[in-house]
């Protein structure tokens, strides 16, 4: 039993990671209908931020310091790639692929300019957590997976509240269930457009703070975490909030728990690699929509 | 007037084949951009370091040498067709300094082309099995040799029940195979094999299973730098006491940044002894010009080049095919890589120059690579 709830606070605080980045594209395709592969590289971007800013041996910053400026970073060049690659498009009329594909571009832009920066060796970034277990009631973990945790649980609620609490909500809400009309009652879609993408950056930037807490990372990060994080959004759906969380767990719990106890029933635990992808498909086949269906419009 | 010019221009015509003939041109690929450049431009190092004083000291056969550096990405496909670009511009031989699979794909090219080829670093026991090329040679001390002096150095602790960790990269999946291999031979039962997948969050899982197993020793053989350290983490986590034998990939020092604190009592496979005093010269000289210390990957690279040089003056020519049998015929030459008094020989009818008995063990104290406690198989 130890065992099991050691191995669900581990599963947890990885599932908190994908649903962080599931959450970042959900923000983003609820009012605009994009589909931005380029979440893995901004996690990146936030990731080597922080390590810009907390390793630097010349402007030595408390850790809450660094990784709000790594956050705002991130949020900053969400702002610029969605002025560079999709406001662009979306004003000359070009079909939603096209700035899906822009930002597929953007992708290999980050990748290698974080590469010729930083260059190739994976980096540590420091943290003020140890490493080694402790518990907290019955379930035992690292201090960095309970911070994990906490902090995830805490972007949630904020943008749970901010859509179901705040004007700026609502409107993010309207355009998502109908673009048009939503324009014809006075909501700026290009300022929704903006806001979708600043706070989609800096949730995946805050990804990317928080996966570093897991091993050293290098350049190629991004990749393997938007595949994670789209699988999450897959299975726990795009239409709610709820569904980001749900999708991230449920993906990591059975990625972990295949590892630990699949050939204790007879399947080879090599097998956990392909989880992700057997949940993704299942639910693509049996349930399109993911677990949680969106709201009605309430008239 | 017109006419001096037209003797100047026939004459630069001339001298610009000569000019070209003075040198004799050595292929280096390397990786510069892609996922094995942390082990292969510190061979590269190396290589270059070694050109850089043979031609101080006279070059060979009275001509200089000439590094033409070529970047693969380690991306097999990419390195074929550097490795024909190398051929192109008139190599007389290509060292191979990036990684297993690169190297392998870049054979197609030196067999076809009759160029020799050496890596100096590479392990993977399937380099000269894989396909019949005379012109391939490999000096890399294989894997069989780290799992068997692994296997010597714990002989006293007769090990009967031990697990087995890497990663799910080729180049990890590979280790492993021949680290269990060597297992099983010595009549060591593997009785839990881990693997911990590129990108992973986590390693509590599998470190569970290896704790719930109980086995008397963890042998190490993953390669990506991030999942080990996921590995290591699990392992402190738990609470883990179970002795860690590591492959070689664990003796680069970027490790030790990565996994700071984490590798402590670990022992690990090497082929470096920085007591010898072929280590120590090599040590000052590179320092000297990089203004850095030197490590065990950066003197493969420097072998690679005095061996490449060797046979180019033993074969008197730079005919590749005499290279290819100066080559062959490598005997008892002195290494600055391997246990003290380690020699490179290829034996008859083998193109593998390691000595078996040439690769170390080594502790890590103290967050370094610390003294060699072990060497060779027996």
């Amino acid at each position: 039993m130890s065992d099991f709830l050691e191995l669900f606070v581990s599963a947890a605080s990885s599932g908190c990671i994908y649903s962080l980045v599931a959450l970042s594209y959900l923000v983003m395709i609820r009012p605009t209908g994009i589909i931005n592969f380029a979440v893995g590289e901004w996690s990146a971007v936030g990731l080597f931020a922080a390590f810009f800013l907390l390793s630097n041996p010349w402007l030595p910053l408390p850790y809450g310091v660094g990784i709000v400026l790594a956050v705002a970073f991130s949020a900053l060049i969400g702002w610029g790639t969605q002025r560079i690659a999709v406001r662009p498009l979306v004003e000359k009329g070009a079909p939603i692929l096209g700035p899906i594909l822009a930002l597929l571009g953007m992708l290999v832009v980050f990748r290698e300019s974080i590469s010729l920066i930083f260059g190739p060796d994976p980096h540590n970034v420091p943290a003020p957590f140890g490493m080694r277990q402790v518990a907290i009631g019955p379930f035992a973990g690292t201090p960095r997976d309970f911070f994990i945790i906490g902090c995830t649980a805490v972007v949630f609620a904020g943008v749970w509240l901010f859509f179901e609490r705040t004007v700026w909500g609502k409107a993010f809400e309207a355009v998502a269930l109908n673009r048009k009309a939503a324009a014809l009652m006075g909501i700026n879609l290009r300022r929704v457009t903006v806001a979708a993408f600043v706070g989609g950056a800096a949730i995946a930037g805050f990804a990317g703070v928080l996966y570093s807490l897991t091993a050293p990372r290098d350049f190629l990060l991004g990749l393997p975490l938007a595949i994670q994080g789209f699988s999450a959004l897959v299975v726990g759906g795009v239409g709610r909030v709820e569904g980001a969380i749900l999708g991230g767990m449920i993906l990591a719990l059975a990625e972990q728990f295949t590892a630990r106890y699949a050939d204790q029933v007879g399947i080879p635990s090599g097998l956990s690699l392909g989880v992700p992808f057997l949940l993704m498909i299942v639910f693509l086949l049996v349930r399109p929509t993911g677990l949680l269906k969106p709201k009605e419009a309430r008239l | 007037m017109k006419r001096l010019f037209a003797t100047a221009a026939l004459a630069a015509a001339l001298a610009l084949p000569a000019a070209a003939q003075d040198t004799i041109k050595i292929g280096v690929i390397t990786d510069k951009t892609g996922t094995a450049k942390f082990y292969a431009e510190p061979v590269t190092d190396g290589t270059i370091l070694a050109a850089k004083s043979i031609n101080a000291a006279g070059g060979v056969l009275g001509k200089k040498i000439e590094l033409l550096i070529e970047d693969d990405q380690n991306k097999p496909d990419v390195s074929a067709t550097v490795a024909r670009k190398l051929v192109d511009a008139g190599v007389v031989f290509i060292l191979s300094n990036s990684s297993t699979t690169a190297t392998q794909q870049q054979q197609t090219v030196s067999l076809e082309t009759k160029t020799p080829q050496l890596t100096p670093t590479n392990s993977g026991e399937t380099l000269t099995t894989q396909i019949e090329n005379p012109y391939f040679f490999q000096t890399g001390p294989l894997f069989s040799y780290q799992i068997g002096t692994l296997l010597a150095y714990t002989k006293a602790k007769q090990y009967k029940r031990v697990a087995l960790m890497t990663d799910n990269s080729e180049l990890g999946q590979l280790v492993a195979k021949s680290f269990k291999a060597g297992l099983e031979k010595a009549g060591v039962q593997v009785i839990v094999e881990e693997v911990v997948q590129r990108g992973a969050t986590s390693a509590v899982p599998q470190m569970q299973k290896v704790r719930a197993a109980n086995p008397e020793a963890i042998f190490q053989a993953g390669v990506l730098g991030p999942e080990m350290v996921l590995f290591f983490r699990a392992y402190h986590q738990l609470g883990m006491k179970t002795p860690i034998l590591g492959s070689y990939n664990l003796s680069i020092p970027l490790y030790l940044t990565m996994a700071k604190g984490l590798m402590d009592g670990i022992v690990i496979v090497d082929a470096y002894d920085r007591d010898k005093p072929e280590v120590k010269a090599f040590e000052a000289e590179f320092e000297k010009e990089y203004k850095r210390p030197a490590f065990n990957l950066n003197a493969y690279g420097y072998d690679g080049v005095r061996l490449v040089v060797d046979a180019i003056k033993r074969a008197g020519s730079t005919d590749k095919e005499k290279i290819r049998a100066a080559m062959q015929a490598t005997k008892d030459f002195t290494a600055i890589i391997g246990a003290k008094g380690m020699k490179y020989t290829f034996p008859p009818g083998k193109r593998t120059g390691f000595d078996p008995n040439g690769v170390v063990v080594r502790l890590i104290e103290n967050n370094t690579h610390g003294r060699v406690v072990h060497a060779g198989q027996q």
